[in-house]
């Protein structure tokens, strides 16, 4: 994707639903219907600040078949580039942002025969719009959602309500903590986990559900981290002929976009492989921090995804 | 594109079905040289010129009502040329919406598309349709909504669901196919499925096209062309009734070649769908006999040159082989070996 | 002559350690395979044979004492195959499937399997014994079983089926089409192709 293909949406509500999260509304400037999508999808939204310009993703947390609006969480964090403190400080009901069209890199499979969705805070979001998707089939599914205290619980009245049973609540604050091994160890053959949320939990669930016997492709994630920082580095782009300095707290994909070049991106995670780019000389290390190229593709050094990975040289070329 | 729609053309029996001037020109040619191979040729599904067959994303021609009423012969004779797995009925749905949308955008002498909320009422002229129904209802539609639309439109639809970094032939309306079976096939992966063709899997096409289609966007259409040949203008040349069509191959001699056999070509276009995030395969099929194909002096030399040097293994598979050569017996005056412009454009 | 890509490809059975649950399935020379996974599994993981359940059929190949949680022979290949069904639903996440035997058994375990959502990850088949398959007419739709030659009379239409390398796991079944459709009568001699 690149940025002509977006849409141009307007905040049409804010609220502080936990301390750290604001949940935006969106609608089309036009007034028309925004595209309908797939629970799990996520958008990107485009931020033009006045020093710079934040591409990131947030998963679409409304009704897929809602369609004059979107709705998406965000998180405050506390070590940000900015995005994040862009959208809860800059951004007031009124703002124009620009959104990428939906894109689903964390679908619900659909001849599973029982879904198990896990979310830790707010990665919470992904599974609001998927549990809309599940409500018209007789899939059987659970949602356990961890969080830190119910006060951090995002969008719990909204889940209680339409939920019931099927989620179960777990506050850190009362020492209260999922049963990976439990949940994991005793599901029906055709059963797809899919988990949302921090690092270490992910961690948990894949390694657990691999210890189990699980394979590969029953097990979903999605985790959205802002890029890795590291030490400042300069590359080279050898067909538009100009050197791009990457700072220490921006990704080669930005700094390149910030120097007018396009570069084709799905996720800007690391994780679908669309940014794939061919390094052409490297005099140093590649830091690879995606998990899309393999490990021999890693040693190879011949690609890097630049929206997550860096690099410590003295000099890389790359073509583009 | 004319308004006019030759209601009465067949593609069975007595097979009255021609082209105008005008579909003669406007006829996708798959040839930009005097050669052919496989390739995976996809561009974005953009608008193309005015009047072009890719000027909207779905193309209705003169042909449009002989051909659904043919459709409609066909899905008498034989329930399972549409079919849908029951976990693709969100696709079903997307996909009544975005041909609904394209046609009534495209073509509003034609088709009108009204909604207020979920209740929409759906107009199509030519084929008499004045429907009123509740989007995402089926009980509202008097068939399945991809049956239903299905039956409205031009060319064949299949639809992949996207899982385990695979798609999944799951859905489909195919009743004007080149020789091959939706009820044997639905079920397979986009590689088995695509199993029967020679050569190309050894050159990576289908690996380099499976990737690709993965990521294709919402939003960011793509097509490509694909061809293939046909005696008589038969639309349904399915598996199921080739002891029906078989026998015409036996029947092309050198002086009814003109006549008789026909260059079918498919611009397949690949949309993303958004509700059940599947991607839509539309094949739209054009016919042209190889006497009218001629009366445009670039293409005789081109079709005469590319038949003559294709490759024997795409010959067997596109089922050419016992009326390849009267063919370029009866192209043959037609090229003096002049040059022939690269690209398809009849000049 | 490029191969289908959607004939199926066997491999010799190996023993997955990844899976928690190992479901097995044999018929005739189909059972030494399984013998071989369980060997294996006896040398590298033995603590999961008392997960290790065994259904056989045509078979007297001896599976006792090793601490299998069950092994079964069966009669026949349906009451082995009505057994399955009700093995997988009481089936978990992390189970495996190992299949030998003929390819039109493998074929009619693995349609059973995908109702389950059993994938390719957690499936291994090995072909033994006759290489026979069973072939469905696109004409009549009718199948015929024990299929060994090029072409061969279809059980319901009676037309002479060119038997084709294009696999259908929903069917479990490769395509017959007409064989003489363009020029009737001009047969090719019959010959076992599929011994």
């Amino acid at each position: 994707m690149n940025d002509a293909q977006t849409l141009a949406v307007q905040v049409a509500a804010i609220e502080q639903v936990t301390p750290l999260i604001k949940h935006f509304t969106l609608k089309s400037v036009d007034g028309g219907p925004l595209p309908a999508f797939s629970g799990g999808s996520h958008i990107i939204v485009v931020m033009r600040g006045n020093l710079r310009t934040h591409r990131n993703p947030y998963s679409l947390l409304s009704a897929p078949h809602r369609l004059d609006a979107y709705e998406i969480g965000v998180r405050r964090m506390e070590e940000s580039r900015g995005g994040s403190h862009f959208m809860h400080d800059q951004v007031k009901v009124g703002t124009r942002l620009e959104i990428a069209h939906p894109v689903n890199l964390f679908g619900l499979d659909k001849i599973a025969r029982k879904h198990l969705l896990i979310a830790g805070g707010i990665g919470i979001t992904p599974f609001l719009a998927q549990i809309e998707d599940l409500r018209g089939t007789s899939v059987p599914y659970e949602l356990h959602y961890a969080v830190r205290s119910a006060e951090h619980a995002a969008f719990l009245p909204r889940l209680r309500e339409r939920e019931g049973e099927r989620v179960h609540l777990y506050y850190d604050s009362e020492d209260q903590a999922i049963d990976f091994a439990g949940l994991l160890s005793e599901q029906p053959l055709g059963t797809h986990v899919y988990v949302c949320g921090p690092a270490g939990l992910i961690k948990r669930v894949v390694d657990t559900a691999h210890a189990y016997g699980w394979p590969g492709s029953h097990i979903h994630w999605e985790q959205f981290s802002a890029p890795p920082v590291g030490d400042a580095f300069d590359v080279f782009l050898s067909r538009t002929n100009i050197t791009v300095h990457v700072p220490h707290d921006r990704s080669l994909l930005e700094s390149i976009e910030g120097a007018g070049v396009e570069v084709p991106y799905l996720c800007r995670g690391g994780v679908c492989g669309f940014c794939q780019t061919a390094v052409l000389e490297l005099d140093g290390e590649l830091l690879h921090n995606d998990h899309f190229l393999s490990d021999a593709e890693k040693a190879r050094a011949k690609s890097i995804m630049p929206c997550v990975s860096r690099a410590r040289c003295k000099s890389l070329v790359l073509d583009l | 594109m004319s308004a006019v729609f030759k209601t009465d053309e067949t593609f069975r029996d007595d097979f009255t079905f021609r082209n105008s001037p005008e579909a003669i020109r406007r006829f996708p040619l798959p040839f930009p040289e005097d050669r052919y191979m496989y390739s995976v040729n996809m561009e974005p599904h953009g608008p193309g010129p005015a009047g072009s067959v890719t000027q909207f994303a779905f193309d209705v021609d003169e042909h449009y009502v002989a051909e659904c009423r043919e459709r409609a012969l066909v899905l008498a004779e034989d329930g399972l040329r549409f079919q849908a797995l029951p976990h693709m009925m969100s696709s079903q749905w997307d996909c009544l919406e975005l041909i609904m949308e394209s046609f009534a955008r495209d073509y509003p002498s034609h088709f009108s598309l009204n909604k207020h909320g979920n209740e929409w009422h759906w107009i199509n002229r030519p084929l008499n349709v004045d429907q009123k129904f509740v989007f995402g209802d089926a009980s509202t539609l008097p068939l399945q909504p991809l049956d239903y639309i299905g039956r409205q439109a031009q060319g064949d639809f299949v639809v992949m669901d996207q899982r385990e970094g695979d798609l999944w032939i799951e859905a489909g309306m195919v009743t004007a196919q080149a020789d091959w079976s939706l009820d044997f096939d639905i079920g397979m992966t986009f590689k088995e499925w695509h199993g029967p063709v020679p050569l190309a899997h050894e050159m990576n096409v289908f690996d380099r096209a499976l990737k690709y289609l993965l990521n294709l966007r919402l939003g960011q259409p793509v097509r490509r062309l694909n061809w293939t040949m046909t005696v008589h203008p038969r639309l349904d040349t399915s598996p199921e009734n080739y002891p029906h069509w078989g026998r015409d191959r036996s029947s092309v001699t050198a002086q009814n070649a003109g006549d008789l056999v026909h260059l079918r070509v498919e611009l397949q276009g690949l949309w993303r769908l958004p509700r059940s995030n599947a991607i839509l395969f539309g094949i739209r099929c054009y016919l042209i006999s190889v006497r009218e194909l001629a009366t445009i002096p670039k293409w005789a030399r081109r079709v005469h040159r590319v038949l003559a040097g294709l490759h024997p293994a795409l010959v067997e598979y596109k089922g050419l082989a016992r009326y390849r050569d009267a063919v370029v017996e009866w192209l043959a005056p037609y090229d003096d070996g002049s040059p022939t412009s690269s690209g398809t454009s009849p000049e | 002559m490029s191969v289908n890509k959607s004939k199926p490809v066997y491999t010799p059975l190996q023993a997955d350690t990844s899976g928690r649950f190992h479901l097995m399935l044999g018929l005739a020379e189909g059972a030494a395979a399984l013998h071989r996974v369980i060997d294996e599994l006896q040398a590298v993981a033995p603590d999961s044979l008392g997960r290790t359940r065994v259904l056989l059929s045509n078979t007297a190949e001896p599976f006792q004492d090793l601490g299998l949680a069950a092994v079964h022979v069966f009669e026949d290949t349906t009451a082995l195959l009505a057994d399955f069904h009700a093995t997988l639903e009481r089936s978990l996440m992390g189970t495996r499937l190992y299949v030998a035997g003929p390819e039109h058994f493998i074929g009619r375990t693995l349609q059973i399997a995908l109702a389950f959502n059993l994938n390719k990850d957690e499936i291994r088949t090995e072909h033994c014994g006759t290489h026979a398959r069973r072939v469905h007419c696109v004409h009549c739709r009718a199948t015929t079983e024990d299929v060994r030659t090029n072409i061969v009379r279809c059980s319901g239409c009676c037309r002479w089926l060119a038997v084709r390398d294009h696999y259908s796991r929903r069917l479990a079944a490769y395509m017959g089409v007409m064989a003489d459709a363009e020029a009737a009568g001009e047969l090719p001699p019959v010959q076992e192709v599929y011994p």
